[in-house]
């Protein structure tokens, strides 16, 4: 008994420094497996494998960029209203004032790093919590597109553009997932080898300690959402170059896509555990789990359950597993038969009574439907 | 014995209206553990805070080898040699024990003229200060600073303060509040290892026990103010005791 309980245990702790691979890694597989056997055709076709990472290549930049914001204990809202308005804005300079597009796309990512500066002064300046100043920023942000874009979608733009978004180098990966990989990489040797990586880590895994050690905290912080903003404004160009056209409710998806991609990816939420292999893992699983959903044709707007879902259960699998007193929890439902789980059950029971009624009472009573169309 | 390292004089401390600290004397030499003791509120706290730079003395002089220093912030405490241990030890769980020990101050190389953190040199330098300075050899450098025990993290801290070469005092606070016997003996080992390397170690500490076994002399706090210092050697628990609570003014 003692035995296998020793094994287990040192089997769990050699384990822990991979998980933030594994995790992703397993629902990939499961993924692969799953769609080998439905519909292994349509799923492994080599155009289908380059949608995926076309797909992927778009998430990547912001994911390396959002596991440092992450792992500071931060958060960005803002990425998705970045991208757009940093990308309507390019437009507009492209089409309307004809500035050549290899000065335009700088300009862009320049823009994205400022507008990830003002989130980075909001939350350290003003002390504004991070959640709600880059969650009113989102609004700012894509108030402003919408202002300057007035409804407009503007399209067709020079080949330099389109390159960076779908171009394909022949027999070889789409120039944007060779675009995504970089970023990911230089996010790999930041984390490992640079000041600010080492910092990073040290401000989420213990914020007072890092001041006493004399690290500028507040500037630190800066610098990772103006990384997040300058790689949010990178993929505004991407996706502009990627469907060549941009409107100003593009990206509306990216800022819940991206949290969980990284998230998926093993770095933590509550600060100080990074991996940046885990968030190129978790993009990937994300954009072939939505890939896979198209194939089997179900419908689009189940992607979001899906993701929330992803979400919830890969965090929720983290902090399981980072308890390490597991004596006593007695399995899954042991938690029920105590007094507070019982009051809990007759809460949850209630409340569902109460729904069940009410939609009784309205079934039995209805009379004829009101088409609201 | 031979003038004080560390001579502080006069030190009166005021946050608004409360007196933290008045007309506070202490003298820590090179060499020695001196103690301060306490009840809660007593103002130790403030006295090396004051020390080490976080907090300026409303009144009062700080020489250190007999010139007059003033620190406006912690840092250039550090940069005259002054340096601390908290309790809470400072340290970033997540990384491994030579990215603490050089946390902020870490070593770099440069390939292509990009400066790049030389975690390398970092890990066998780690490992040189552990051994020579503290006797202590980790069993592994790869895993987090989480997974040390107490006794160890403790000499990850401590190894960071006197990695400094300048180091001249020492100011441990609480060191072996949150510790068991066994790895409060092995931190009462790394003072005592401190000391000999000819530092002032400047000890504070609620446990009586631990002051007893390693200190020179102890300076007894009541009310943000000085009211003894004595030898260890010649006193003992009790008299340091009712220093502390003020038995001889109830009495």
């Amino acid at each position: 008994m003692a035995m296998t309980e020793t094994t287990s245990r040192s089997f769990t702790e050699r384990l822990e420094p991979y998980i933030a691979i594994i995790g992703p890694m397993v629902m990939i597989l499961a993924i692969l497996v799953f769609m080998g056997i439905v519909e292994p055709t349509r799923y492994f076709r080599t155009t289908n494998l380059n949608l995926i990472l076309l797909d992927a290549a778009l998430y990547m930049p912001m994911a390396m960029a959002m596991t440092f914001v992450i792992t500071q204990r931060g958060i960005d809202l803002s990425i998705g209203s970045i991208a757009a308005l940093s990308g309507i804005i390019m437009a507009f300079l492209i089409k309307q004032y004809g500035v050549s597009v290899y000065i335009a796309v700088p300009i862009a990512i320049s823009l994205g790093a400022v507008m990830g500066l003002i989130n980075g002064l909001i939350i350290t300046r003003f002390n504004v919590p991070d959640l709600i100043g880059t969650l009113a920023m989102d609004l700012v942000y894509r108030g402003f597109a919408l202002v300057l874009a007035k409804g407009l979608v503007l399209a067709r733009f020079p080949d330099f553009l389109t390159d960076i978004g779908r171009g394909q180098i022949p027999g070889f990966v789409p120039i944007p997932v060779l675009i995504g990989l970089a970023t990911m990489i230089a996010g790999y040797f930041i984390l490992h080898r640079s000041y600010f990586g080492r910092y990073t880590v040290a401000i989420g895994s213990n914020p007072e300690a890092a001041e006493l050690t004399g690290i500028s905290v507040n500037r630190h912080k800066v610098y990772a959402y103006v990384l997040c903003g300058a790689c949010a404004a990178l993929a505004g160009v991407m996706l502009t170059g990627k469907l060549n056209a941009i409107q100003a409710t593009s990206a509306p998806y990216f800022n819940l896509h991206v949290i969980a991609a990284v998230v998926v990816g093993g770095t933590s939420l509550f600060g100080g555990r990074a991996a940046i292999v885990g968030s190129l893992a978790g993009v990937l699983l994300l954009s072939m789990m939505i890939n896979a959903l198209v194939t089997l044709r179900i419908e689009f707007f189940w992607q979001s359950v899906a993701s929330g879902v992803v979400i919830i259960s890969s965090v929720a699998l983290y902090t399981w597993m980072q308890k390490k007193d597991r004596d006593g929890a007695g399995g899954l439902m042991a938690g029920l038969n105590t007094p507070e789980g019982k009051k809990m059950l007759r809460f949850c029971a209630a409340l569902i009574g109460v729904l069940i009624a009410l939609l009784a009472v309205g079934l039995l009573t209805a009379g004829n439907p009101n088409p609201s169309g | 014995m031979s003038e004080p390292l560390v001579k502080m004089r006069g030190i009166t401390k005021r946050f608004g209206g409360v007196t933290a600290l008045s007309n506070v004397d202490l003298d820590a030499h090179a060499g020695e553990v001196l103690a301060i003791v306490g009840d809660n509120g007593a103002g130790k706290s403030t006295l090396i805070k004051v020390l080490t730079g976080v907090y300026q003395p409303s009144s009062g002089e700080i020489m250190l080898d007999g010139r007059p220093v003033a620190f406006s912030n912690h840092a250039e405490a550090i940069e005259e040699g002054i340096d601390a241990v908290y309790q809470t030890l400072a340290l970033a769980d997540h990384l491994d024990p030579a990215a603490n020990m050089f946390l902020g101050n870490e070593l770099t190389r440069k390939i292509f003229g990009i400066t790049m953190l030389d975690n390398k040199r970092m890990r066998a330098e780690t490992e040189r200060v552990l051994m020579e300075r503290l006797g202590v050899k980790l069993k592994s450098l790869d895993a987090p600073t989480e997974s040390l025990s107490g006794g160890q993290r403790q000499a990850v801290a401590i190894a960071r303060a006197v990695y400094h070469d300048g180091l001249r005092v020492l100011v441990m606070d609480e060191p072996t509040a949150a510790l068991g016997p066994q790895e409060t003996a092995r931190t009462l080992k790394l003072i005592e290892a401190v000391k000999a390397q000819g530092l002032a170690v400047i000890l504070i500490s609620h446990s009586l026990d631990d002051v007893f076994q390693v200190s020179d002399r102890i300076h007894v706090q009541r009310r943000g103010q000085c009211v003894g210092v004595v030898k260890t050697a010649e006193s003992n628990i009790t008299e340091v005791l009712g220093m502390i609570v003020g038995a001889e003014e109830a009495a």
